[in-house]
C-alpha cells in the first residue's frame, strides 16, 4: 500500500517536471531508437486484420519485446 | 536510425494537412503529445479507413520521402488494419483499426488538436486501445498512463502546456 503510494508520488513529481518542459523538449526526450530484432528487419509489413498482426507477433517476435 | 522528433512531427502534420489526410496520433506517441513523460520508438497514426483517404495518405507519405511499392500502395488504399513502415524518414505504424475504438469518426470527435497542428486521439481512447490490445508492453504502461490522465484531470488540464513559461 505504502509502496503504491510512493510510486504514485514519484510519478506525480515526474509529471510536474514534464510540465516545466516545452512539447519540443519532451519529444526530444521521448522518442528513442533501439533496434528491435525481426520487427525492424523489413521495409514494411501489412496485415489485413489486427488478429493477423497479433498472430504474426506471437509467431515471430521474441517475447521480451513485449508485443504479446 | 530514424527517430521521430518534433520537427518530423511538424513535417508530417504539414504534409498530411496539405493532402487532406484524416488522421489522429494514437498510442504512446499520442500520449507524449499530451505531455506523458515516457519513451517510445515510433509514431503511431490512426488514419480514417477509406480509399479516398488512403490515396491522400499515399501522396503525403511519398512527399515525406517514403519509398512506396505498388503492393504497399494497394494495402494503404484498401486500408489493411495495420501497416508498419520502416526505412523512411522515421518509423511509422499506421493503425487503421485500433483495438478498443469503434470508429474513426467517434475518436475524432473526442480528439484534441495539440499545439495547433497535431491531431491526437483522446487520452481515454489511447488508454482504451492499450487496454484492449493487452500486449505485455501495454499492460506495463497502463498504470502510469492512467495516473497521468488523473494528474491532468486533477489540475483541470486537457494536456500539459506546450510552451510553459520559464521561471
Amino acid at each position: 500500500m505504502k509502496a503504491e503510494f510512493n510510486k504514485r508520488q514519484e510519478w506525480e513529481r515526474e509529471f510536474d517536471a514534464a510540465a516545466r518542459r516545452s512539447l519540443q523538449e519532451r519529444m526530444e526526450y521521448s522518442f528513442i531508437y533501439t533496434y528491435k530484432p525481426v520487427l525492424d528487419d523489413a521495409k514494411f509489413r501489412s496485415f489485413a486484420t489486427m488478429a493477423e498482426y497479433k498472430e504474426w507477433c506471437r509467431k515471430n517476435l521474441p517475447q521480451y519485446l513485449g508485443y504479446w | 536510425m530514424n527517430v521521430f522528433s518534433y520537427k518530423q512531427g511538424e513535417r508530417l502534420a504539414e504534409a498530411f494537412s496539405r493532402w487532406g489526410v484524416e488522421y489522429l496520433f494514437i498510442g504512446k506517441s499520442g500520449a507524449i503529445f499530451y505531455g506523458f513523460p515516457e519513451t517510445t520508438q515510433d509514431a503511431d497514426i490512426f488514419p480514417a479507413k477509406n480509399s479516398a483517404n488512403g490515396q491522400k495518405l499515399i501522396s503525403a507519405l511519398r512527399e515525406l520521402g517514403y519509398d512506396l511499392t505498388p503492393n504497399l500502395e494497394y494495402d494503404l488504399k484498401v486500408g489493411k488494419d495495420f501497416v508498419q513502415l520502416r526505412g523512411g524518414p522515421f518509423d511509422l505504424d499506421l493503425v487503421f483499426a485500433p483495438d478498443g475504438i469503434e470508429t474513426f469518426a467517434e475518436a475524432q470527435s473526442r480528439s484534441l488538436l495539440i499545439d495547433g497542428k497535431f491531431p491526437v486521439a483522446s487520452l481515454d481512447d489511447i488508454i482504451a486501445s492499450k487496454r484492449a490490445a493487452n500486449r505485455q508492453k501495454d499492460r506495463e504502461s497502463l498504470p502510469r498512463l492512467e495516473a497521468f490522465r488523473d494528474y491532468l484531470r486533477s489540475r483541470n488540464l486537457a494536456a500539459l502546456p506546450t510552451n510553459p513559461s520559464k521561471p
